[in-house]
């Protein structure tokens, strides 16, 4: 009787795994390259399609939602004609070379231009995908940075101290304008240079929430901290918080013809009725009723106005009723969205070490994204804000990039 | 009229002790409740007054006493002494039509569309006949200034009662300020609108239009003719009009008089043609005339049709302004907004293109009827144009002497000969 000889269970587990684990990097930038993916080309074929008919419906009349959707567009279907120029004369120089028939020294002449359509078709497709991803809708505010420290006690503290220096003087380089909201420090007092306890600071300039919003997250920290005595190296983090800062601009909000306010009504959304006399009308009756409903047809919200005498008193009335109550719905939606995007920016939860997005390393002097996979050892230079932190940044956008070009095509494929 | 349930009056006067009686005139409860708010802010508003002037006003036998005159049918607008038409607030008295707000969408949409046209003329000349209380001259003017300050309008109302010329004149006074009026440019006279041209005169009887508009000095022609005349016939005086309008309203301002040989629904028509005549004389680019119902509209834009001079007719509803709503085709006539057919808009050379028309110049259908003008075929007399006299018979006899004075033979300056085609009157 054959019996099998007892193992023990890790070993068991250990022969299952390869003996020596291959380092993978799972998530870095790719070359890029000349292809579009099928999908992708779908897509910005059918916005072309798209852009083609709102032209034409824009020729015959105004209206404001399809002239925003165009302009959407236009970049969209730019990218795409470029790509279609330098897709033709790439396949048209390829079938010269490949054709027998072709004389050498056009064929040489072919070859050589080969090389540079090539690149022209890479940027073109490059562009191509960085125009179809959809722009953050809130990429052109301002922004609200909110930085905290984390695990790690006061060394979290000050080393959320030197992030909020970090940013600052990053601002100052870059030109762009802040102000600090709050300043606390574990004291409770605003006294700088004892450890931060949370810090607010507002970019005013506009785009910031597309720049910073890359930084949002858990920042880990692994030095030997001022406060240690017996020289151990100690792993803290801070949170950031990046929130687009929607100012309260009530001028813009009091312009009713602008589409972008939250008063904004467009007029033919609105069902008009007034009161009228079920019989002859004119001049057969003298009727006094002069109620006036107005309805609009998208959110169903109705509103009726028969106070005063006056139609057209009332008509005023109704209006400005109906413009405060969709305003008031679309500011509840908007800071429901906030809301969100606060939760799903940084959880409770997820506020220890391993939920890092990113290392310093004074030890090693040495800052590595965990998202984008890019490495810099230039710590000083990033602790100050410099050209180093900016390359950090770019990293991180186009790696969020990526992200959304990869659910583009998860969309695609889904629809189709 | 269907008697008002005992259940209904009974709970009106649970909400308040007045409310039944105005169940009368209002018919449902939620009316009712706005014109007893109503009527109680006019006794507030009285009473604050006296008070200003140290007088004291029992309040609640003020109300008792409105709300009696209401439930007898009174309309509100007398009570209150005014009505709103449009933006503005209008004076209103015994004697004179009430303005409607069917009459006030039509004017709005009027002068909207007119006020953004693109050629207009430096100085824009708007005639209004029947003109009641004013409403219709002011109201378009303050449509018109709101944002149109860069031109010149003379409007001129004109109506054959003193009761409603004094009226409109105190709406003028009242309006001022609100329609940014300049002095001269708005002006009221009495005049006839039935009365013939070339008829005899009798002493003491008010002038015929174009008679008046000479009297006085003013242009001969204009650009844009309004009114809302008396258009509804004995027959329907009876049937359709509500108590309170039969009982307390003018009949002048609703019924045409009556004449020999006419029938009911003549009778109703009778200032229309006379009307047309007029626009056709003071060469008015635009017409707007206000009507009772559909088929009223459409034998009015039928007679417009016949005349020949104009380049469009259309009908618009009591909301002319309901973008929403496509034209529908009635008879040939593009008839637009939602409602009753409420008005007939005629318009010729430029004025197709201030209402935005300039696309269709005319109906096919008008195109093919149109008939070989011919010169004779004119509305003056053929001797009007030899003699090179002016016809005495047309103008007041006080004015003959005006016009002869030293320059005897020679046609008034102002009497030119008319551009376009006439024809003899039907």
């Amino acid at each position: 009787m054959l019996t099998t000889p007892w193992v023990c269970r890790s070993c068991l587990s250990r022969i299952a795994r390869p003996l020596i684990r291959r380092q993978l990097r799972h998530q870095s930038t790719s070359a890029a390259s000349e292809s579009i993916p099928p999908a992708l080309l779908s897509r910005a074929r059918n916005i072309a399609l798209e852009h083609k008919t709102l032209t034409e419906k824009l020729a015959n009349g105004f209206d404001t939602k399809s002239a925003k959707k165009l302009g959407e567009y236009s970049s969209i279907v730019r990218a795409l004609e470029k790509w279609d120029k330098a897709n033709e004369s790439v396949t048209e120089l390829t079938s010269l070379i490949h054709d027998s028939t072709t004389d050498p020294e056009l064929r040489d002449l072919a070859a050589d231009d080969l090389g540079e359509t090539r690149i022209d078709l890479i940027n073109a497709s490059q562009s191509l995908i960085t125009s179809l991803v959809p722009v953050h809708p809130f990429a052109h505010l301002p922004c609200l940075i909110e930085i905290r420290p984390g695990a790690g006690g006061s060394e979290a503290a000050i080393f959320a101290g030197d992030l909020f220096r970090m940013y600052q003087a990053f601002c100052n380089h870059n030109g762009l304008r802040t102000s600090v909201l709050k300043y606390e420090n574990i004291n409770g007092t605003s006294e700088a240079g004892i450890p931060l306890s949370e810090a607010i600071f507002e970019v005013e300039t506009e785009n910031a929430y597309g720049v910073f919003r890359c930084e949002a997250g858990v920042h880990r920290v692994q030095r030997v901290p001022a406060t240690e005595t017996k020289g151990r190296t100690h792993t803290s983090a801070a949170s950031v918080h990046v929130l687009p800062s929607l100012q309260e601009n009530s001028a813009a909000q009091e312009d009713f013809d602008d589409p972008e306010s939250d008063y904004y009504i467009d007029i033919k959304e609105v069902r008009q009725e007034v009161m009228r006399a079920s019989g002859a009308g004119g001049q057969h009756v003298n009727k006094t009723e002069s109620a006036v409903r107005l309805t609009h047809i998208p959110t169903n919200t109705v509103v009726a106005m028969q106070d005063s005498r006056s139609q057209s008193k009332n008509k005023e009335k109704a209006w400005a009723l109906l413009r405060s109550r969709i305003a008031q719905a679309r500011r509840e939606k908007r800071e429901d969205e906030i809301v969100a995007m606060r939760r799903s920016v940084i959880g409770v939860a997820k506020m220890g070490r391993g939920d890092k997005i990113r290392t310093y390393n004074y030890g090693q002097q040495r800052v590595t994204d965990h998202r984008s996979g890019t490495t810099v050892h230039d710590l000083d230079d990033v602790m100050a804000g410099g050209q180093t932190l900016e390359k950090v940044m770019d990293s991180v956008r186009s790696w969020l990039m990526e992200r959304d070009v990869e659910g583009l095509i998860a969309e695609e494929g889904d629809t189709n | 009229m269907p008697r008002i349930p005992t259940a209904l009056l009974r709970k009106a006067r649970t909400i308040d002790a007045f409310l039944p009686a105005l169940l009368a005139p209002c018919r449902d409860l939620h009316t009712a409740q706005n014109e007893l708010r109503w009527l109680r802010e006019h006794v507030e508003k009285v009473a604050k007054a006296r008070r200003a002037k140290r007088d004291t006003l029992v309040k609640g036998a003020l109300l008792g006493q409105l709300v009696r005159e209401r439930a007898k049918g009174k309309p509100l607008q007398y009570l209150l002494g005014t009505e709103y038409f449009g933006d503005l607030e209008i004076k209103c008295r015994p004697g004179v039509l009430i303005p409607r707000q069917d009459t006030a969408a039509s004017v709005t949409h009027l002068a909207k569309l007119v006020r953004t046209a693109p050629n207009l003329p430096a100085e824009l000349r708007v005639l209004d006949l029947c003109t009641g209380t004013g409403c219709i001259p002011l109201l378009f003017r303050h449509e018109f200034t709101s944002n149109r300050k860069d031109f010149d309008l003379r409007i001129v109302g004109i109506d054959i009662s003193d009761k409603s010329i004094g009226l409109a004149h105190y709406n003028l006074l009242k309006n001022e300020r609100i329609i940014q009026a300049r002095a001269g440019m708005t002006n009221f006279a009495k005049a006839d609108v039935l009365a013939d041209p070339f008829g005899d005169l009798t002493i003491g009887a008010p002038l015929p239009v174009r008679s008046m508009l000479n009297h006085n000095k003013w242009a001969p022609f204009w650009d844009i003719l309004i009114s809302n005349p008396p258009y509804i016939s004995p027959s329907a005086y009876w049937k359709t009009t509500t108590r309170s309008v039969r009982g307390f309203e003018p009949k002048l301002a609703l019924v045409p008089p009556p004449k020999s040989k006419f029938d009911d629904r003549q009778q109703g028509d009778m200032f229309y043609p006379r009307l047309l005549k007029i626009a056709e004389e003071v060469e008015a680019k635009i017409v707007l005339l206000e009507v009772a119902d559909l088929e009223q509209a459409l034998r009015v834009a039928q007679l417009a049709q016949k005349l020949d001079v104009f380049d469009g007719i259309e009908i618009w509803r009591d909301e002319p302004d309901v973008s929403s709503s496509q034209p529908t085709n009635e008879d040939g006539f593009h008839v637009y907004g939602e409602g009753n057919a409420r008005s007939v808009v005629c318009w010729r050379s430029e004025g197709g293109s201030w209402l935005g028309k300039s696309s269709s110049p005319k109906p096919p259908e008008l195109l093919q009827d149109a008939p070989e003008e011919t010169s004779s075929n004119s509305y003056w007399p053929p001797s009007y144009y030899q003699s090179n006299e002016v016809n005495f018979n047309a103008m007041p006899r006080f004015m003959w002497k005006r016009h002869m004075g030293d320059q005897r033979g020679k046609p008034p300056t102002r009497w030119r000969t008319p551009k376009t085609r006439w024809r003899e009157p039907a």
